[in-house]
């Protein structure tokens, strides 16, 4: 019996910060927020009733839909200062605020891809992000 | 890919200076992770946010830095405005009495005046608000491109001027006069993919608050043509804008018939049919303000005024409500320093702290991460501040009342919460 090949999906888009990362997805249906809904320290969002509240984003692939609210939103970017940041970035639409983020960060980020990741990415699926061509690899789980 | 012309290329290559040269790549960088094809010449304004005027840590602009400019005789290239300090929050004005550290302390308030004092020899107008553009005494007109950076202040350059700007408000776009063109900057995205109607004529200060809330969060980033609100009054807009930017993301919208991009429905379309549509009411009012009402008791002990920063209306109001009444709570009236002397010439600081509150101007709530008056439960009339504080209080659970400026003030004579809408 032949082990089944794990499903792969490629998006395309545009990077925004260059580089190679991969790991965990960590999926938010739903903005995100920063100023005081982001814990840099801890790295997680304090925002109470979101779907990833506390829930830690550090070395995951943070795919969510976009963000909301202040320009603290950078706090996201800040949280390399603690070791706390996510492996990489993967936003359906970006803003000036999430390019900031991003480049405070320093890790690889692709947006405006030809397909909504928050539609095709899972929280536990594997994801490998190509910021230099802008190329998401999605390996679903099993 | 981000093409430079010849003048920004030699800007680029460090023939106008060191400073020149850092914030162009600054510029370049940000240009290129916004998929940017040109920088614009800014002919409209910018604000800088003090302590914090760069938005990247690879590319630092310090205090050092800014000195030595000023030394020189070096000047900000556009008109420019100082946003409240951040990182951390500063006290401009009633920090004397204010009561909590480190903004009371003479010292730390000089020194932290004094490192202002160079961005204000280059130009930078110390207006030092989220709502500066209220007494900034100068506006960019309809198209002009600028460069702010505050949330509820995009709005204003934006829907109500009519002027264009993307989140990105920093000193290097002071310096040079530029910014990366993209977005906003671009006539074609200025223009509305969905339709909100509002199921009435929205009447009070506080459902203003709400709609911008309910539309935000219908919205995120694109751009609403509004329809059925009314006619909305400064304040109003000035809230509303703000809950725009807190429930979700609205940089630019329209009303029709009232902000200058929208002189009908049909101009203010991208297309000839709506992404979305959707009737606000009552409903989507009571859910937003159920969602910002999370306290377990009525018992407030601190109450929080102005966030955007009161406008003289606002403190007028609050002045009057409070004549001849004492406050049994801790409570912060928060205006922007100008407004704060309008306010001393007019007797409302003596009439607010006859009253035994606090005038102040510069900062909030929020921007000071806990330097108030302790508190459990928390009143505010400000969906920003009222959903933004749990964060800022987390892991503690702070319970919030919100509601309107009369129960907020009720709220600082009583400890007790009474609000409008409550039972309702």
């Amino acid at each position: 019996m032949s082990k089944p090949t794990p499903r792969k999906i490629v998006l395309k888009g545009r990077g925004v910060t260059g580089g190679v990362a991969e790991g965990e997805a960590l999926v938010s249906p739903r903005p995100l927020m920063g100023w005081g809904m982001v814990n840099e320290k801890m790295g997680y969002t304090t925002e109470e009733g979101h779907p990833l509240f506390e829930v830690p984003f550090k070395g995951r692939v943070l795919v969510f839909p976009g963000m909301r609210g202040s320009g603290g939103f950078v706090m996201y970017g800040r949280t390399r200062a603690f070791d706390t940041h996510p492996a990489a970035f993967v936003y359906t639409r970006g803003n000036s605020v999430m390019y900031f983020a991003s480049m405070n960060a320093k890790v690889p980020t692709v947006t405006d891809l030809d397909k909504d990741p928050v539609e095709f990415i899972e929280t536990g699926d594997w994801v490998k992000v190509d910021g230099d061509k802008g190329v998401v690899e999605i390996i679903k789980k099993a | 890919m981000l093409q430079l012309n010849t003048e920004e290329q030699r800007i680029l290559d460090g023939s106008h200076g060191h400073m020149a040269q850092k914030c162009m790549e600054f510029l370049v960088a940000y240009g290129e992770a916004a998929g940017a094809e040109r920088l614009v010449d800014i002919d409209g304004t910018v604000d800088i946010h003090p302590n914090s005027v760069s938005w990247v840590g690879d590319f630092p602009i310090t205090q050092e830095e800014i000195e030595e400019l000023a030394r020189k005789g070096e000047k900000f290239k556009v008109p420019t405005y100082a946003n409240k300090p951040v990182n951390p929050g500063l006290i401009i004005d009633g920090w004397e009495t204010c009561g909590t550290r480190p903004n009371n302390d003479p010292d730390y308030h000089n020194k932290c005046m004094q490192n202002l004092k160079p961005l204000i020899q280059m130009g930078m107008v110390p207006t030092l608000s989220c709502d500066y553009y209220l007494v900034s005494t100068f506006w960019p007109t309809q198209g002009q491109h600028c460069s702010w950076g505050e949330s509820s202040a995009i709005p204003w350059c934006n829907a109500v001027l009519g002027a264009r700007t993307n989140f990105d408000g920093c000193f290097q776009a002071a310096y040079l006069g530029r910014i990366p063109y993209y977005d906003l900057h671009v006539p074609e995205n200025r223009l509305a993919t969905i339709r909100v109607e509002s199921e009435s004529v929205l009447q009070s200060d506080m459902e203003y608050d709400l709609f911008g809330w309910a539309v935000g969060e219908f919205c995120g980033m694109d751009v609403p043509a509004i329809v059925g609100v009314g006619s909305p009054k400064i304040n109003q807009l000035v809230k509303m804008n703000s809950a725009l930017c807190t429930g979700g993301q609205v940089r630019m919208y329209h009303i029709v018939g009232v902000t200058p991009e929208a002189p009908t429905l049909e101009a203010t379309k991208k297309s000839p049919k709506w992404a979305k549509q959707a009737a606000i009411g009552r409903k989507e009012l009571r859910a937003a303000y159920e969602l910002l009402n999370t306290a377990k008791t009525d018992e407030v002990d601190f109450v929080y005024l102005g966030c955007p920063h009161y406008s003289i209306e606002e403190v007028q109001k609050v002045a009057w409500l409070l004549e001849g009444k004492k406050c049994r709570i801790s409570t912060w009236v928060m205006t922007n320093p100008a407004t704060y002397r309008l306010a001393e010439m007019m007797g409302y600081r003596a009439m607010i702290e006859g009253a035994g509150a606090n005038l102040l101007s510069g900062t909030c709530a929020c921007e000071l991460r806990g330097e108030c008056p302790p508190t459990d439960v928390f009143a505010t009339d400000s969906a920003k501040q009222a959903y933004y504080i749990k964060g800022h209080a987390h892991p503690k659970e702070l319970g919030v009342c919100y509601g309107t400026t009369e129960d907020c003030v009720k709220a600082a004579t009583t400890g007790t919460w009474q609000g409008e809408w409550r039972d309702t």
